[in-house]
């Protein structure tokens, strides 16, 4: 059984990332009257730039192309102890949660290492800015595993996540724990309001303009990396969410966390089409609301387990 | 014990013998081998009691009133010891590399070989000394030594005030550890620590917690926390590498050994002193983590790192000592174990980082990172060694900062059964050592980028290169230890085992080794996974080199139509960290000094940003009112008026007496 559930957790963190990338783009083509590309465009453009001889700037060290595959590993071994199908991960251990932190938190240092390399000033703008929001994200995941270890009493990530819906005050802080998950996912996924892939001005990215100088394979690697990330963190989504317990109905929990994950695309492009980006000097308090959502939903444990 | 004694008189004498030869060639090689040799000497019985074995005691009588010395080397005594010698002479042999230019010039390097032998001196004293004036004394002398190492460079005046500023802070620390000695003297009767800690564990009370307040007083100012740091980063800014290497990596881990000492003999500790450690510990973290966002000296940025790291390993020790309240074994160690072992980590990639920036700075004669930039290409190994002891430092896999962090955190995380609300505060505390950690990412990927990385920025500084074997040794030595500990933490583990035990002495044996083993398995997998990721990530950079080789195609970096960028343009250390530090404005002081430019032909126009630190530019000011106030006042009294000196004299009358009375049953 764990095995069957591995191989289709690994199903969904190699094939996710080319989906919901592709889900976020078509439905922002709806939204404005178009067609929009194929669900598999990315799995297209990324197999072209595989195919592609890559440009390095002279003023890169040899540190620079290793630093895709680093950020790549990293989110794949995130991934392999993220829950997805509920309270389920491939590699599950006691206070996983921390590695899974820290291993992105390697692949950060990594991505913004490389975007200083090239000493270009639009690059370690970009760097300085996933490096300050990422002190005011970092944070709320701690928050909502704090929340989620003191109404559950577990320790592994999947655990924490998956049993969370069985516990009293599920109803109450579910919403604000999924909009902490969806405003980290923008954050981390650099998605709208609080980065925009589509633009094309330097001085207002903060993903893409890392990646400048990146190209070829590498810069293939560091795309699905960062498609990766929100694949997982639409995972957690829905493995909040899902009723189903992958064990003892597999089917159903399997579909709906597909199903879960799939709807979160189409709520990040439905947000995209309908919002600006916000001012960069907005975003800190942006993703204060999610540390806010996050501390209530504690409060409310607190509260509940008091007996008030 | 004999090896022990053994031991300090080789390094006495070397010292003594480092001032006699004409040649600083001798002398530095005497230091040298006397330290190897005490280093090996004290090995041969620090080993076997960190191993399990039984305590080593001795005795030394002494003059009148002191009495008897007694020394005992402990688990917690030999932890500290195992490493903290090995450091010191690693210490000694970077700073012949370091202090190389020297060597034919007039100035007597002996003092400063000297000078390092006296500090591992008064570490023997300091970690085997049973008696509290032994402690006091090589407490004295680690202070001594180190104030004389940090003003090698005394014709600067800047470097005097620097080690004043120091000399100063450690006293007042001083004056409450003797104030907190005394106390408990009047108590017990006795100068042994046992006999201190006996009357601790039977007295819980107001007396106590005062006690326990001085202490935390004094530790904070010799190991640096927040707001007791503001010594640190002028002191290492000042000194010569290594020996800022050494006094934020090793001598000033005494005041976290003399903390854990005292939680030892406290006996069961109130509630209280468990949070407020964690409440100390974590304003200290979050507090010197900020401050090295905003340094623009690389020395001065990794000084205020110790702070931080400090405060790391003290919320480790707060939640060991609320474990030890609450009877949670578990947590105990947890606590104590991740706290001691990010004291071991902390360690090893703090002196490394300091190394590399002394390798900088011999080269560059700069240690200014606005000035430097693109060393990668030049000093590669320094390069390496800044950056892997970065990503320790921000704990991160796979090196060794993460394994501790990892106990710490699994100690905050803590699944046991505590109330709900102790367990939401274990997890903010937990959730301010993530903002900790993306802080101190921050400001590593900002000091590495800035001056390793991309093009140099001031052209009219020394061309690069290596620096001396002397150095790179000991830096390598440093890192592959950095690295070993972070695949394989169960090394460091098993050096942190036996004083863990030690805290959990009152636990039936089985409970002990139960949680032993729990630890073993849980690092040994921490261990795989940050093996496993360092594997795999080989295999993948090995896979794409060697099967899709084509070479790539060199050019300038994207600059957006711009095509006459010149390195100046670069991203500076304070443009990448200005964004963050101005919204903690109300922490750090940012100094802006600016001119504009002006006309149609604008020359000569700058914006400095400067970060200050707060806490001594608000001492200075309240010693400055102070000061004037006083002034002010001794203008207005009129010294010949009889009035004043009456009532002045009664009321120290009324002091005085007011002091006996208070003090009746307290003096034996």
């Amino acid at each position: 059984m764990r095995i069957l559930l591995a191989l289709i957790h690994w199903a969904f963190v190699l094939a996710m990332p080319i989906f919901l990338i592709g889900l976020v783009n078509r439905s922002k083509s709806w939204w404005v009257g178009r067609k929009g590309p194929r669900l598999l465009q990315s799995a297209f453009d990324l197999w072209r730039l595989l195919g592609k001889r890559p440009v390095v700037s002279t003023a890169a060290s040899p540190l620079f192309r290793p630093g895709a595959y680093v950020v790549l590993v990293c989110g794949l071994l995130a991934a392999s102890m993220t829950p997805m199908l509920g309270q389920f991960a491939p590699l599950q251990f006691s206070h996983d949660f921390i590695v899974v932190a820290y291993t992105l938190g390697l692949a950060r240092i990594v991505l913004m290492i490389s975007a200083i390399e090239v000493g270009s000033s639009f690059e370690g703008m970009g760097a300085a800015r996933e490096a300050s929001f990422s002190t005011y994200a970092e944070p709320v995941l701690f928050l909502l595993i704090g929340t989620a270890s003191a109404a559950t009493g577990m320790t592994s990530f999947a655990d924490l996540i998956g049993h969370l819906h069985n516990t009293p005050y599920y109803a109450i802080i579910v919403a604000p724990l999924v909009l902490a998950l969806l405003i980290l996912l923008q954050a981390e996924a650099a998605r709208v309001p609080v980065d925009d892939p589509m633009t094309h001005l330097e001085l207002t990215m903060i993903h893409e303009v890392m990646i400048l100088d990146h190209s070829g394979p590498e810069l293939a690697v560091m795309q699905y990396a960062a498609a990766l990330k929100m694949s997982m963190y639409a995972g957690l989504i829905a493995a909040l969410i899902n009723p189903f317990n992958p064990f003892s109905d597999p089917l159903a929990g399997i579909l709906a966390s597909l199903a879960l994950m799939l709807t979160v695309a189409v709520v990040v492009g439905c947000i995209e089409s309908l919002s600006a980006r916000l001012p960069m000097r907005w975003v800190p308090a942006y993703l204060l609301i999610a540390s806010v959502a996050a501390l209530g939903s504690m409060v409310v444990i607190g509260l509940g387990a008091s007996g008030v | 014990m004999n090896q022990l004694i053994l031991a300090v008189l080789v390094l006495m004498l070397g010292a003594g013998l480092c001032l006699l030869p004409t040649s600083n060639r001798i002398r530095a090689g005497i230091g040298l081998i006397s330290q190897a040799i005490a280093t090996l000497l004290a090995w041969s019985v620090v080993i076997p009691v960190l191993m399990g074995g039984p305590d080593i005691a001795g005795e030394m009588p002494w003059a009148y009133p002191i009495g008897e010395l007694h020394f005992r080397l402990d688990a917690l005594g030999a932890f500290f010891l195992s490493w903290s010698l090995p450091m010191t002479f690693l210490g000694s042999i970077y700073a012949v590399g370091y202090m190389q230019k020297h060597f034919q010039g007039p100035r007597h390097l002996g003092v400063h070989f000297a000078l390092l032998n006296m500090v591992s001196v008064s570490f023997l004293l300091v970690y085997t000394g049973e008696h509290a004036v032994t402690f006091l004394f090589g407490w004295e002398i680690a202070a001594l030594a180190a104030w004389l190492l940090v003003i090698w460079d005394y014709p600067n005046q800047k470097v005097r005030f620097a080690g004043f500023n120091y000399l100063v802070s450690t006293h007042v620390g001083l004056i409450f550890l003797v104030a907190a000695v005394m106390i408990l003297y009047t108590h017990s009767h006795s100068w042994f620590l046992d006999d201190f800690g006996d009357w601790m564990s039977r007295n819980p009370g107001t007396l106590r917690n005062g006690v326990f307040l001085l202490l935390v007083t004094s530790f904070g100012l010799k190991s640096a926390f927040f707001p007791f740091h503001s010594w640190l980063p002028r002191a290492h800014a000042a000194a010569p590498a290594h020996v800022s290497a050494l006094m934020s990596g090793v001598i000033h881990k005494a005041g976290l050994y003399a903390l854990v000492r005292f939680l030892l003999l406290l006996g069961k500790p109130d509630e209280w002193m468990g949070w407020f450690l964690i409440v100390f510990s974590v304003t200290s973290a979050v507090v010197g983590g900020l401050y090295t966002v905003g340094q623009r000296d690389l020395k001065r940025l990794l000084g205020y790192s110790s702070t931080e790291n400090v405060g790391i390993a003290g919320i480790g020790f707060g939640a060991g000592c609320l474990g030890l309240t609450w009877d949670i074994p578990s947590l105990v160690m947890l606590g104590f174990g991740g706290g001691l072992l990010h004291v071991l980590n902390h360690a090893f990639f703090k002196c490394q980082l300091f190394y590399a920036a002394g390798c900088v700075y011999q080269i560059k004669h700069v240690i200014d990172m606005e000035r430097l930039g693109g060393l990668f290409k030049q000093m590669p190994v320094t390069a390496v060694c800044f950056i892997i002891g970065g990503v320790a430092i921000s704990a991160l896999p796979p090196f060794n900062g993460f394994a501790s962090e990892f106990m710490i955190y699994s100690g905050l995380f803590s699944n046991d059964s505590i109330g709900v609300w102790a367990k939401l505060a274990l997890s903010l505390a937990a959730t301010a050592l993530a903002f900790v950690g993306a802080v101190s990412a921050l400001s590593i990927t900002r000091a590495f980028g800035v001056v390793f990385l991309g093009n140099s920025r001031d052209a009219s500084l020394p061309e690069a290169h290596e620096a001396s074997r002397w150095m790179l040794i000991p830096m390598g030595i440093h890192a592959l230890g950095t690295v070993l500990l972070g695949v394989a933490p169960v090394l460091g583990f098993a050096m942190v085992a036996a004083p863990t035990a030690l805290l959990m002495h009152h636990l039936p044996h089985t409970v002990t080794t139960e949680n032993l083993h729990a630890m073993i398995s849980t690092l040994t997998r921490i261990g795989a996974i940050s093996g496993a990721l360092l594997a795999s990530i080989s295999v993948m950079v090995w896979l794409r080199f060697r099967f899709f080789a084509q070479s790539p195609v060199r050019n300038a970096t994207w600059g957006c139509g711009y095509d006459a960028p010149n390195t100046r343009m670069q991203y500076t250390g304070a443009s990448f960290s200005t964004d963050f530090a101005e919204r903690f404005k109300n922490v750090m002081v940012l100094l802006k000094r600016e001119k504009a430019p002006t006309g149609y032909f604008p020359s000569d126009s700058y914006v400095i940003t400067d970060c200050v630190d707060a806490v001594e530019r608000r001492l200075y000011s309240v010693i400055g009112h102070g000061d004037e106030t006083a002034t002010e006042v001794s203008r207005k009294m009129q010294e010949d008026d009889p009035r004043l000196a009456f009532s002045a004299g009664l009321a120290a009358l009324v002091a005085i007496a007011a002091l006996v009375l208070l003090a009746e049953g307290a003096l034996p």
